[in-house]
Formats: structure tokens, C-alpha cells, sequence
């Protein structure tokens, strides 16, 4: 009796593990197989072993860098523009959204479109012909600029991502801010301190964990950016807007490099981690 | 009792509707447009008359991604479709994973033998060529009218040309444009350069990092005698030729004789330009023309547009083609019947039908005759013998990569990231390293 009962949770992790087996540990296993080998369309299950030649490949590749190094600007530029914009929406509209709490499922709407739609959607908004942007530009001061053009790509795209995914950081961050009791700001206004002290030494303090999580979130999500890019200005004129998951997706479907392309995803995944790392460390020290 | 027999039969019942299903062709086919409406009718007339087994089900991606979809499928040895489509660009990257057919001798009759090729790898048949795409030049009528007769326009058109080209040139029928003539008229009616200019743009230039996009401005270098290679198999990229053509695009560009966001344009931006009435010429799709006469969906110049083959180079007058079709799925698990529907569609009867609903294929004339309601057709099987073309190597396996390698380079000189040189460099090397 004691001995069944010692295989029960062993009996009921099996199903998960068997299913995390399926889904994460055979694609990863087989993603290493490729990763050293030369591999097409043609060749799925026959690649041939080549060692480290794809690893070599994409640190040798500029395209691997430049992609990488767009990555890291738009999700910074991205990401800490979120923050900032969430936070200061989550402190200034709390008392309304207090009173009207349903207001924050209005101010969700943007996040629950997908991004791809959302692509389309400014594909057609800043188009100079049919767009509503450039309508009125043109209505009101005779010219329009050229949204999507290589000087000005980077800049649209990042404003397309904090539009959408402000309200993301604004509910975690309205969130932590109401969760911080009135007595402290009560105390702390009795004490003197006035709306931007308490704001500096009580609120953020208290919300600085949820500061970080929440830029850990947005810039995890803008690092791998896909879609609403894709959808505007695929990989940009010259290249000029390839973030690191269109470079694998174009090596690995355009290009039939399906070696090359898991080596570039494998680097991508190792450098992501060590960011995260730094960043956790960072953001624990000052927590 | 008897319910047990009833639900007994029920599922007796199911069970031969599910086995009469799976018995089945299923028809991959291009989503949204309409092709998908013309394939719709046809499956429609070949179904009431097929037996129940050669019975056709259609099934549609959604287009984006949808060539990466049908590899991917392919290559896994996907028997979720027989049929499949297959454009001209793509035949050597799914020829590995398809099944060369033969077609009835009448096919020829039907499409001529230049379609034919469309839909041919290595010598061998892998489709039927359902429907022809190329390139029209596009211009407003209305415009080039006045152009031709209006003496104060034609000594601005002199004056602009000599600036702009180097030399004084007269305005002539869009029939008889030169490649300078096409650019002259672009930027006489270019706002920025002739604040005379009815319209904002002279031109709306299709020059987002595209595939497809090089397609339509491949024509161009084409018809001042580019190739991708040459008869040696040596690749000719970096030739005068292709030196020409995109200085000439960036010249319009940095004129101003297209909008300013032409370097995210592609096929619907371009329509959507042209439809507004802010622009004068446009080398766009065939696909296009229906759209752009229709006054509901193009209220601003429907009954202004015309259509001409693009215009004339030093090496004559050229329009890139290629063909959407349909072949057969290696992995099919009902070849026999797969076929039987592939070689009706290759019959006049079914192009007719497939015609009426909206398709284009480029088929005989006396086909043709049969659809006085698309006048566009007579149109796409001439300029298709006259002038279409397919660079060498265009099939191949890398065909779709190597316009991709031109579609970085070329859109970095546009834009101003890359030097010509560099540019033609770029694209010499990359499709060197694709074509070997």
C-alpha cells in the first residue's frame, strides 16, 4: 500500500513530462542535430554532420549583427518608452481609474489585437493615399512625411509597439501603485511631503520590483519581434528593419540554410539569456 | 432495440460518407482573389459530372507565408492536398517534392507552348498554367491626351526632360514609349518638379524589399539587355544594363516623381496610388486592370486607365512572366483521380469557365473570342508572346532567393544605405553563392 502510494506522483507528473518531452525536448534535440549539420527542405531527415561550420557561419555574418543590433535598439527604445509612458499613465490615472475601474478594460483594447493586424492597420492608416495620418498632414500643413521610408522606419515601428503594448505595462503598473496602502501616503503627507515626494520616496521604491518585471516582460517581447514588423516593412529597404527573428525566419524559409538558420536561433537564445541575467541582476541589486 | 439499430445504421452511414470524403482530390489553392474564385467555379463544373471517387474538395491558406506553408507541408510529406499550386518562380524549389504529369496533347491548342513553359522544370511538365502574370504600364488617358495636344504642356515637357535626362525630348503615344519617354512624362507630371502638374505624382514606383518587386522592375534592365546570367552560367548582375535601370529609379525617386513612401510599396499600395487620381503612370500587375476601370472600387479614374506592354529599352520591349498553375503532390494518396481533374482543367472548357469566373490564364484566341467580358485576356496572351521573358535561372531551385538577394541590394542604393557599386556588388556576389 505504501509502495503505490509512493508511485502516485509519479503517475501524475507522467502525462505533463511526457508531454513537455514531446513538445520541448524532441524539437530541442532534434534543433541541436541541425544546428551542426548541413540541412535543406530536401534533406530534413537525412542532414549531414558538418560540426560547427553554421555556428562559425552567423558569427562571421554581418546580416547576424546588424539584425541583432536593430533587436536590441527597438526593444530598449521600445521597452523604456512603455515604462515610462505606462507608468505615468498608471500614477495620473489612478484616481479615475479608481472611481471607474471598467475603464481599464477600454484602455486594454489595443494588446488584445494581434500584431500582424495591427501591422496592416498602419499599413493602411499611414498610407498617403488612403491613410488618415497623412490626410490630415496634408490638410493642414500641405506635405506628409514618408512614415515607413529607411530614415524613418525605426522611429515608426517603435511608436507602433508603445501604442499597442502601453496598456500592458499600465495594468501591472496601475496594479503595484494601488496596491500601496493609503495610510503610507496619508502618514507621509502629514509628515509634509508633498504629491512628487511621496511619488519619489514612497510609490516607486515600493513599485520598483514590479518597474522591473514589467521591462523585463516588454523587453523580452520587442527583443523578438515578428509580426506587425514583418507585416509593415518586412526586412526593411536594404535591410534596413531586420530584426533577429525576420534574419532566422528568412535563412530558414527563404534561403533553405535550415542548418544556418537553427545555429543563428541557438546563439540568438544564448545571448538573450545572458542579457536577461544581467539585467535580473541589475534590477535585483537596485531593488 | 430498434434505437440501437437506428444509431447501428446512423454510424454505418457516417462511416461511408467519411470513406466517400476521404476518396476525394483535395485542391490546394491561392486564396482571396480571384484565382480562388475561378477555381471555385471550375471544381463546381467538374464535380457535376465526375464519379463520386474523382470528386474535387478545395482548401485555401491565407496568402501570407503561404509559399513557406506549402514548403514546409511539401517537404514533410504533407497528404492533406493532391493538388497543389506552383508559380513559375518556385517550380525548382518544390520540383523535388512533386510529380512531373503529362498533359493531353490538346493543352498546347489551349495555352501555346511559351505558357507551357511556364509550368516546366528540367525539361519535364509539372503543371497547368491557370493563370499568366505580367506587368502593364499603366497611364491616364485623360492626361496623356492633353499631353499630346496641348503646345504649353509639350515645351514644359522639353524643358523638363533636357534638365532631368540630358535631352530635349517630345511627348509620344504610351504604345511607342521609350524608357526616357516613360521618365519624361513621369516627372513632367511631378508636382515637386512641375507645380503645373494636375496630379501629385508622376509615377508610383513599386520599391519595398520584395521579392515580388523585383519582378516588376526586372523588365527594365531586361530591355537595355540584362540577364541574370549568361550563356556560360556566369552571373551578369553587375552590368550596364542593371546600372541604368536602378539609376533611373533612383532618379525618379529622388525627384519626387513617386510618393515618398515607395520603399514600402508593393502591389496594393501601388493600386491604391493610382486609384486616388494622384499619379499618372504606374508599372503595376496584370491583375490589376479589372480593379482599376471598376467604378466602385476605383471611382477617381475608372474609364481613364489604359494598358500597354512597358516600354522600350535598346534591346527591345520586355514584360517579365510567370505562371500560377496547379501539379501534383508527390505524396498524393489518389494520384489516378488527381490527374483526371489536372488534365480537364487543361481543356478549353474548363478555362473558359475558370476565365468567366475572374481567373487569367493566357489561352488561345479562340478561347479568347468566347469572353468578349475580358478584354484583358487578348491583351495577356499577346504581350506574353511578344515580350514576356524569364531571366536565366529564374526556375531554379534558388530562383526565389536570388530576387530576394537583388531586393536587398537594390532597395539599400534606393534608399541611399548603399553606394551603386556596392549595391551591384552585393547582389553580384549573393546570387554568385545562389546560382553556382
Amino acid at each position: 500500500m505504501e509502495i503505490a502510494d509512493r508511485r502516485i506522483p509519479y503517475l501524475l507528473v507522467t502525462p505533463l513530462t511526457a508531454f513537455l518531452l514531446a513538445l520541448l525536448a524532441v524539437p530541442l534535440a532534434i534543433d541541436l542535430v541541425y544546428s551542426v549539420s548541413r540541412v535543406t527542405f530536401e534533406t530534413l531527415r537525412a542532414p549531414r554532420l558538418i560540426g560547427l561550420g553554421n555556428f562559425v557561419a552567423v558569427i562571421q555574418d554581418a546580416g547576424f549583427w546588424q539584425a541583432l543590433w536593430f533587436s536590441l535598439k527597438f526593444a530598449v527604445a521600445a521597452s523604456v518608452a512603455q515604462l515610462v509612458l505606462g507608468l505615468f499613465l498608471a500614477v495620473f490615472l489612478a484616481p479615475l481609474l479608481k472611481k471607474v475601474p471598467w475603464l481599464m478594460a477600454l484602455l486594454m483594447l489595443p494588446m488584445m489585437l494581434a500584431p500582424a493586424l495591427v501591422g496592416l492597420m498602419y499599413r493602411l492608416v499611414l498610407h498617403e493615399f488612403v491613410g488618415v495620418v497623412p490626410y490630415y498632414l496634408y490638410l493642414y500643413t500641405g506635405d506628409s512625411p514618408a512614415f515607413l521610408d529607411a530614415a524613418n522606419a525605426f522611429r515608426t515601428l517603435v511608436t507602433i509597439e508603445v501604442l499597442q503594448w502601453t496598456p500592458f505595462a499600465l495594468l501591472i503598473l496601475y496594479s503595484a501603485y494601488a496596491g500601496i496602502s493609503d495610510d503610507v501616503r496619508e502618514a507621509a503627507a502629514i509628515d509634509g511631503a508633498g504629491a512628487l515626494k511621496i511619488l519619489r520616496h514612497i510609490d516607486l521604491p515600493l513599485m520598483l520590483p514590479t518597474i522591473v518585471i514589467t521591462f523585463f516582460f516588454r523587453f523580452i517581447d520587442s527583443f523578438r519581434v515578428f509580426d506587425n514588423v514583418y507585416v509593415l516593412t518586412g526586412s526593411g529597404a536594404g535591410g534596413s528593419t531586420t530584426t533577429i527573428s525576420i534574419f532566422i525566419y528568412e535563412a530558414f524559409f527563404r534561403r533553405n540554410d535550415i542548418g544556418f538558420a537553427v545555429a543563428a536561433s541557438l546563439i540568438f537564445l544564448a545571448l538573450s539569456f545572458l542579457v536577461l541575467i544581467g539585467l535580473l541582476r541589475l534590477g535585483r541589486r537596485h531593488a | 432495440m430498434k434505437r440501437l439499430k437506428s444509431v447501428l445504421l446512423a454510424l454505418a452511414a457516417l462511416a461511408a460518407a467519411s470513406t466517400s470524403s476521404l476518396a476525394d482530390v483535395t485542391v490546394l489553392g491561392w486564396p482571396g482573389g480571384p484565382e480562388e474564385a475561378g477555381l471555385r467555379k471550375a471544381a463546381e463544373a467538374y464535380n457535376g459530372t465526375a464519379a463520386a471517387d474523382d470528386k474535387v474538395k478545395l482548401i485555401f491558406f491565407n496568402r501570407e507565408g503561404f509559399w513557406d506553408k506549402l514548403q514546409a507541408d511539401l517537404a514533410a510529406g504533407s497528404t492533406e492536398f493532391d493538388i497543389n499550386l506552383l508559380a513559375t518562380y518556385a517550380i525548382g524549389k518544390y520540383a523535388p517534392f512533386m510529380e512531373p504529369i503529362t498533359l493531353p496533347a490538346s493543352a498546347k491548342d489551349v495555352f501555346g507552348e511559351k505558357t507551357l513553359t511556364t509550368m516546366q522544370y528540367d525539361g519535364k511538365q509539372y503543371g497547368v498554367p491557370t493563370d499568366l502574370s505580367m506587368h502593364f504600364m499603366y497611364y491616364r488617358k485623360d492626361l496623356i491626351e492633353k499631353l499630346l495636344t496641348d503646345k504649353d504642356w509639350q515645351a514644359k515637357y522639353a524643358e523638363i526632360s533636357e534638365k532631368y535626362l540630358g535631352k530635349k525630348l517630345t511627348p509620344v503615344d504610351p504604345d511607342k514609349w521609350t524608357w526616357d519617354d516613360w521618365a519624361a512624362t513621369a516627372l513632367f507630371f511631378t508636382k515637386a518638379v512641375n507645380p503645373e502638374s494636375p496630379v501629385r505624382y508622376g509615377t508610383v514606383l513599386q520599391m519595398k524589399n520584395l521579392l515580388f518587386n523585383m519582378m516588376v522592375f526586372g523588365s527594365l534592365p531586361r530591355s537595355y539587355g540584362a540577364n541574370w546570367t549568361d550563356a556560360s552560367g556566369n552571373v551578369t548582375v553587375d552590368s550596364p544594363a542593371y546600372r541604368t535601370a536602378l539609376e533611373l529609379y533612383k532618379k525618379l525617386y529622388d525627384a519626387g516623381a513617386t510618393p515618398k513612401d515607395s520603399l514600402s510599396y508593393e502591389f496594393a499600395e501601388t493600386n491604391a496610388a493610382l486609384g486616388s487620381g494622384q499619379a499618372a503612370t504606374a508599372l503595376q500587375w496584370n491583375a490589376a486592370a479589372a480593379d482599376l476601370n471598376d467604378a466602385t472600387k476605383s471611382p477617381a479614374i475608372a474609364g481613364k486607365i489604359e494598358a500597354v506592354a512597358p516600354p522600350a529599352g535598346p534591346d527591345g520591349r520586355f514584360t517579365h512572366i510567370h505562371g500560377l498553375g496547379f501539379g501534383l503532390n508527390k505524396a498524393s494518396t489518389h494520384k489516378d483521380s488527381a490527374l483526371k481533374f489536372l488534365d480537364w482543367l487543361a481543356t478549353a472548357d474548363a478555362m473558359e469557365i475558370y476565365a468567366k469566373a475572374g481567373g487569367s490564364p493566357a489561352v488561345s484566341d479562340a478561347i479568347t473570342a468566347k469572353l468578349p467580358e475580358r478584354p484583358d485576356l487578348a491583351k495577356l496572351g499577346a504581350f506574353a508572346n511578344a515580350y514576356g521573358f524569364v531571366m536565366n535561372g529564374a526556375t531554379s531551385a534558388n530562383a526565389l532567393s536570388v530576387y530576394e538577394a537583388q531586393a536587398k541590394a537594390f532597395t539599400g542604393y534606393w534608399a541611399g544605405t548603399l553606394t551603386l557599386d556596392a549595391a551591384l556588388a552585393q547582389a553580384q556576389a549573393d546570387m554568385t553563392k545562389l546560382l553556382k
